[in-house]
């Protein structure tokens, strides 16, 4: 990436870090530049943020295996 | 390409698995394995949630998004946050090109979710809240029991159903709300909405779903059965009244409405139902807003509760009180105006606009404009036209079809039961008058001049002639107009009554003729009808009178009157049985035309005939007692034919002649006295009286009654009145006494000059001219008191047993006169008319009948 480029992704990083503080969402920067870099490749913001959801509350994942089966293809 | 993205999505997302975990709280403390079976886990987990949706549910709308975050955080309170924001937004946005986000709508969209969820886990309400968007179907089940059971292991007291939560006041606030809402519910079988649009229809006179109209408890009312709180039922029963209100008002409206073909109804009544109909239509007006108002409920704060809708009950009455007020007052007027019509009608409901509240007032005001509009555009027309367009009998003027001559007094009368309280009887004597003024000009006298008048009238009342233009509430305005042209109709009228018609002149003229004024004409016509008269009654004939009359009029001053008068002077001769003379029914009379036959009526005319009688009797009396002064005259009767005659004799004579002459002065004496009192105080003074009032008089009424009291005076004081029928029964006696007076009278006289000449005869003549005479006179000799015939010795005896007998007859006809004359003299001062004192004192002026008399 070109300085520029750098520049204005770092600051649009800061812009969104700062709106996502006002908003209380409770994510980090780096979690956030994570998110951001999947939404900007096209995925499903409701998706995300329903990960973003299940993820954190989540302490007993572990508990129970998991009786399905995965799909082998990713989108 | 796609592989780099796709190797890059799956990288990516690793890595925000490992963060996500590590992030969590209450994860193992060491760090995750990224070989863990949890971790491994997590991602086939998070690949899952998002190869399940893959478009997203809202619109790539960023600014909308940034709006909707804006507003939450404002709403929240935070309102300097939302400022920043908006801040911080304009300059993300402004980040275009490489580097740049290019989806920022989807960052913002996960943004504000996250913070969302963030915010409702903290408050954790409702578990649906928390994954709105999840679409789990049977065969992740799994996964759901799973979430639910995480979720419902999570220790901050959350429980399956209602929370209780103490410390937030929001919350029981809307609990508690919620529940009552099903409490009522649970009570009312019917809802509110239902009732209010019951009650609506009912207001118009419809039957609704509960509320329907009972006739027999007369009122619209809720049925039992149905399931209702009681206040609830007592609100809907006061509401409904509005409903019977209005029925009934409808109900005489549509009433009058059917009996309109059968004219039953008068335009007063008709005005009257337009009115109430327009004072429907604004009722009908409001409930149609008040309809459309019940169908939309009234935004509500919290949307959470299910709302009410805008109009209920309560709201209802409210909107109801003015038109209830309205609709009773209504009610009440068509009750009272049921079996009323006309002006009797616009009068009641006159009566009900007396209120002091403004708003009645006002309504009344309305109402009675339109309701008298028909009554005062019949008085308009008919004061200021003379027009009575009155087809269902309302008018407080009724009009009757009778001849011209009747017309002023009988054509047009006031019916007083149609006559609205607003209008005063002063006030309607004179629209009385003045429409009876222009149709007596209109049909007795043939004027047109009085359009004029009224136009100059309707002018200076300030309206028009035009309809329309005046109204109930300017009754000033009506009098005014009433006032000017009464004034201007009556002035009209007596212009023409005196200029045209001449009436002035033409009561002048019945005074002079019919009341004996024109001495002069009286007195030939006297001398020369007088023989005629004494034959019996129907061989008289009339047309002989009336040659006699012309007779008259041409050799006295009445000649020089009007042509016109004269020719309504006639001879009548009136109706007359055997043994009438012609002194009995000889009369004159005046014939009067009309207009002026409505001053002199029948009646009128009959009354001036009587007078007339009872002058031409005293004239003839009169003239007799002056005729008799004629052959009283003292030269008939020298000395000196008398001296050979016997001292006896002489003496008889002389006081025969004296006798005579004393009871001929009594008799002048009376007569002269009691006419100059007829001429002098009754008719002269009866006649300026008149004049006066003639002068003065404002119109034809007033000319009517200044007639009427000048005949009453007249009749009254000659003592032809009533009260006086006694008084005037002895004076025809006496009338009749002098009468026989003047022909014992005139035989004395007569026997006199007999005596005289066979005296001077037997003097002066030979004795065949003698026996001439006596041969002549021989056809007298039945004749008493011829003594030509006898020699000397008889002719004395003769002439005392004739002065004996004339002395005799005098004597008798003295006393009877004496006696009558104390008795008529006697009931004089009883008389009540303080006039017939003057006649007293006339007659008494020496005083010598009252102390002649003790009656006196």
């Amino acid at each position: 990436m070109d300085p520029d480029a750098a520049q204005t992704a770092r600051e649009s990083l800061d812009l969104a870090f700062h709106m996502s503080n006002l908003l209380d969402t409770g994510l980090d920067r780096h979690t956030l530049s994570v998110l951001i870099a999947l939404c900007d490749l096209g995925l499903n913001p409701e998706a995300l943020a329903a990960l973003v959801k299940e993820l954190r509350r989540e302490p007993q994942l572990s508990s129970s295996p998991p009786t399905y089966a995965v799909p082998s293809s990713l989108p | 390409m796609e592989e780099e993205d796709q190797q890059k999505v799956s990288d990516l997302i690793k890595e925000l698995v490992l963060r996500l975990l590590s992030q969590n709280p209450t994860s193992n403390p060491h760090p995750i394995d990224r070989n863990s079976s949890e971790f491994r886990n997590s991602l086939r987990y998070a690949v899952r949630i998002l190869s399940s949706r893959m478009t997203p549910s809202i619109t790539p709308d960023a600014s909308a998004i940034a709006e909707t975050i804006k507003r939450r955080l404002a709403t929240q309170g935070k309102s300097s946050q939302a400022l920043t924001f908006a801040e911080l937004y304009t300059k993300f946005t402004s980040k275009t090109g490489p580097g740049g986000v290019n989806n920022k709508w989807a960052v913002l969209y996960l943004l504000k979710i996250l913070a969302e969820d963030r915010k409702a886990a903290k408050t954790q309400f409702d578990s649906s809240v928390l994954l709105p968007n999840l679409a789990l179907n049977d065969a992740q089940t799994g996964i759901n029991s799973r979430v639910s059971r995480s979720l419902g292991s999570k220790d901050k007291g959350w429980k399956n159903g209602v929370l209780l939560v103490s410390k937030d006041p929001e919350n029981r606030r809307e609990i508690a709300f919620r529940e009552f809402v099903n409490l009522v519910k649970e009570e009312n079988e019917v809802c509110e909405e239902v009732l209010v649009r019951d009650v609506l229809y009912a207001c118009q006179g419809i039957d609704g779903k509960y509320v329907k109209f009972d006739k027999n408890a007369d009122g619209y009312i809720l049925s039992d059965l149905v399931k209702i709180p009681r206040a609830t039922r007592i609100m809907v029963r006061k509401l409904s009244e509005l409903g019977w209100l209005f029925r009934k008002v409808k109900g005489y409206i549509s009433e009058s409405m059917d009996r309109f073909p059968a004219e039953d109804v008068g335009t007063v009544g008709q005005a009257f139902c337009a009115a109430l109909q327009d004072e429907l239509s604004e009722y009908y007006k409001l409930l149609a807003v008040l309809e459309a108002q019940s169908m939309n409920p009234i935004p509500l704060v919290s949307e959470k509760v299910s709302s009410d809708n805008y109009l209920s009950l309560r709201r209802l009455s409210v909107w109801f009180a003015e038109p209830m007020v309205k609709m009773r007052l209504m009610a009440v007027l068509v009750d009272k105006c049921r079996v009323l019509r006309g002006g009797a009608m616009a009068g009641a409901i006159h009566l009900h606009a007396q209120h002091g509240d403004p708003l009645v007032h006002e309504f009344m005001r309305r109402l009675l404009r339109r309701v008298c509009s028909p009554l005062f555009e019949m008085v308009r027309s008919w004061v200021l036209e003379g027009e009575l367009e009155d087809i269902f009998a309302e008018f407080f003027v009724v009009g009757q079809p009778v001849k011209a001559e009747s017309l002023w007094r009988d054509g047009y009368r006031l019916h007083a039961g149609m006559l609205p309280s607003f209008i005063s009887q002063s006030l309607a004597q004179r629209i009385l008058r003045t429409g009876k003024s222009i149709n007596f000009l209109r049909v007795c006298c043939e004027d047109r001049g009085w359009a004029d008048a009224a136009t100059e009238a309707a002018a200076a009342a300030g309206t028009t002639t035009r309809r329309g233009d005046l109204g109930y509430g300017e009754t000033n305005a009506l009098e005014s107009l009433v006032d000017e042209a009464a004034k201007r109709i009556d002035k009209h009228l007596l212009g023409v009554m005196y200029k045209q018609y001449k009436f002035k002149e033409h009561c002048l003229a019945i005074k002079r003729y019919l009341l004996l004024g024109q001495g002069d004409f009286v007195q030939y016509l006297m001398d020369i009808v007088g023989p005629e008269l004494s034959e019996p009654a129907n061989t008289i004939s009339t047309f002989k009178l009336a040659g006699l009359l012309e007779t008259a009029i041409r050799s006295s001053n009445a000649q020089y009157d009007d042509h016109d008068i004269l020719d309504r002077l006639r001879v009548k001769m009136m109706p007359h049985g055997t043994g009438d003379r012609g002194w009995d029914v000889f009369s004159l009379e005046y014939d009067a035309r009309v207009p002026l036959d409505t001053v002199f009526t029948e009646s009128v005319m009959a009354r001036y005939l009587r007078i007339f009688n009872f002058l031409w009797k005293l004239r003839r009396v009169e003239h007799a007692l002056i005729g008799a002064w004629k052959t009283m005259k003292p030269n008939c009767i020298t000395s000196h034919s008398f001296t050979k005659l016997q001292g006896a004799v002489k003496l008889q004579l002389l006081s025969t002649l004296r006798r005579c002459q004393v009871l001929w002065d009594d008799m002048n004496h009376f007569v002269t006295n009691l006419q100059y009192y007829i001429m002098f105080e009754v008719l002269e003074v009866s006649w300026s009286n008149f004049s006066s009032e003639m002068d003065v008089a404002k119109d034809l009424d007033d000319l009517l009654a200044a007639h009427e009291k000048y005949l009453h005076s007249i009749v009254e004081k000659s003592l032809l009145g009533e009260r006086s029928q006694t008084l005037c029964k002895s004076l025809f006696v006496l009338f009749d006494l002098i009468l026989r007076f003047r022909s014992h009278a005139d035989r004395l006289y007569e026997g006199i000059q007999e005596l005289q000449a066979s005296r001077t005869m037997e003097s002066s003549l030979s004795s065949r001219e003698k026996s001439k005479l006596l041969r002549l006179s021989s056809d007298k000799a039945s004749e008493p008191g011829s003594w030509i015939s006898d020699g000397r010795k008889a002719l004395t005896q003769r002439a005392g047993d004739f002065f004996r007998s004339m002395g005799q007859e005098l004597d008798a006809v003295a006393k009877e006169y004496s006696s009558l004359l104390e008795g008529f003299l006697s009931q004089l001062p009883v008389q009540q008319h303080v006039d017939l004192k003057f006649l007293l004192f006339r007659l008494d002026f020496t005083e010598f009948y009252s102390r002649s008399g003790p009656g006196l």
